[in-house]
């Protein structure tokens, strides 16, 4: 007989993800809050009153909270950034077919996960980081629909080195890598954000969306 | 709802009605992947549902100050 976990591996089994559960408990509260709705005579007693509570209060307020980390957690998905057409090239660049290039050589090879690609290295790894960056996908949002896109789209402040060494310090291959030790000072000049990783002349070629149509592109194999 | 019907019933009914289409709004806006279907869930399903659950909450508060205390007579 098989196990729970030999079924799910097997792909026999498959259990329903947050979504779709959050889907139920939203279909789940609205039936009991459409029974209320049609029989609010039945908080004439206690049972009915607790029913009521739990329904027009307790329930809401937990599939608000649910909702809303899910859709914290969809802000993070490569999806959700490219869903706005100017972002569309910055996706395409993804796929340039050149490892020299920061971003595609980092997408292709999977050293963030795809589905979080854009958010894995535009995040703030700063402490109250994520909200900062929630309030400027807000601006985002506002400059998209109404206050205009601007011509040259640019980043808030120089990259930080601190979102890269958040993966690399400590990593051999940054660590005791040849060029970042071959001067004492380089490497304390990188950890402290002086000599930045992308625009000292190391690793510049990131997100180059003007010559796209120039670069051959990597198609995902299906 | 009728002339006859207790007010709290009435304000349970509609905090019901703004709970659910809050819901509602909130369910659809989870189909999609989009920034605009995060402000809809935020600005429109969360605001009918704290709507819809502020009313519901102040009824209840409204009915049990509406309620003499015994020891007042």
């Amino acid at each position: 007989m098989r196990s729970a976990a030999q079924a799910i591996s097997e792909g026999l089994l498959i259990l329903p993800g947050p979504s779709t559960l959050l889907y139920l408990l939203i279909g789940v509260s609205i039936l009991m809050v459409a029974f209320v709705v049609a029989r609010p005579d039945i908080t004439v007693t206690r049972g009915g009153k607790q029913l009521a509570f739990v329904v027009l209060f307790v329930l809401p307020v937990v599939v608000a909270s649910m909702g809303a980390g899910e859709q914290m957690r969809r802000t993070e998905q490569t999806e959700f950034c490219l869903s706005c057409h100017v972002m569309e090239p910055y996706g395409r660049s993804l796929r340039i077919d050149d490892s020299t290039y920061m971003p595609a050589s980092h997408f292709q090879n999977a050293r963030i996960p795809r589905e979080q690609a854009c958010y894995t290295c535009h995040t703030d790894y700063a402490m109250y980081g994520t909200v900062r960056d929630k309030l400027r996908g807000l601006q985002h949002v506002y400059a998209q629909y109404i206050g205009g896109v601007p011509a040259t789209i640019h980043l808030y402040t120089p990259y930080n080195n601190r979102e890269c060494l958040h993966c690399h310090a400590g990593a051999r291959s940054f660590e005791e890598g040849a060029v970042h030790n071959a001067d004492p000072t380089i490497m304390a000049a990188i950890k402290s954000n002086e000599l930045s990783c992308v625009s000292s002349g190391c690793h510049s070629n990131i997100h180059d969306i003007e010559h796209l149509d120039e670069l051959k592109l990597w198609e995902a194999p299906q | 709802m009728n002339a006859r019907e207790p007010h709290i019933h009435r304000r349970l009914r509609v905090s019901g009605v703004l709970i659910i289409l809050g819901l509602s709004v909130e369910l659809l806006s989870l189909i999609r992947i989009h920034p605009l279907a995060f402000m809809v869930f935020l600005s429109v399903g969360g605001g009918l549902l704290a709507a819809g659950v502020v009313l519901y909450l102040h009824s209840l508060v409204s009915v049990a100050h509406a309620v003499p205390r015994e020891d007042a007579h």
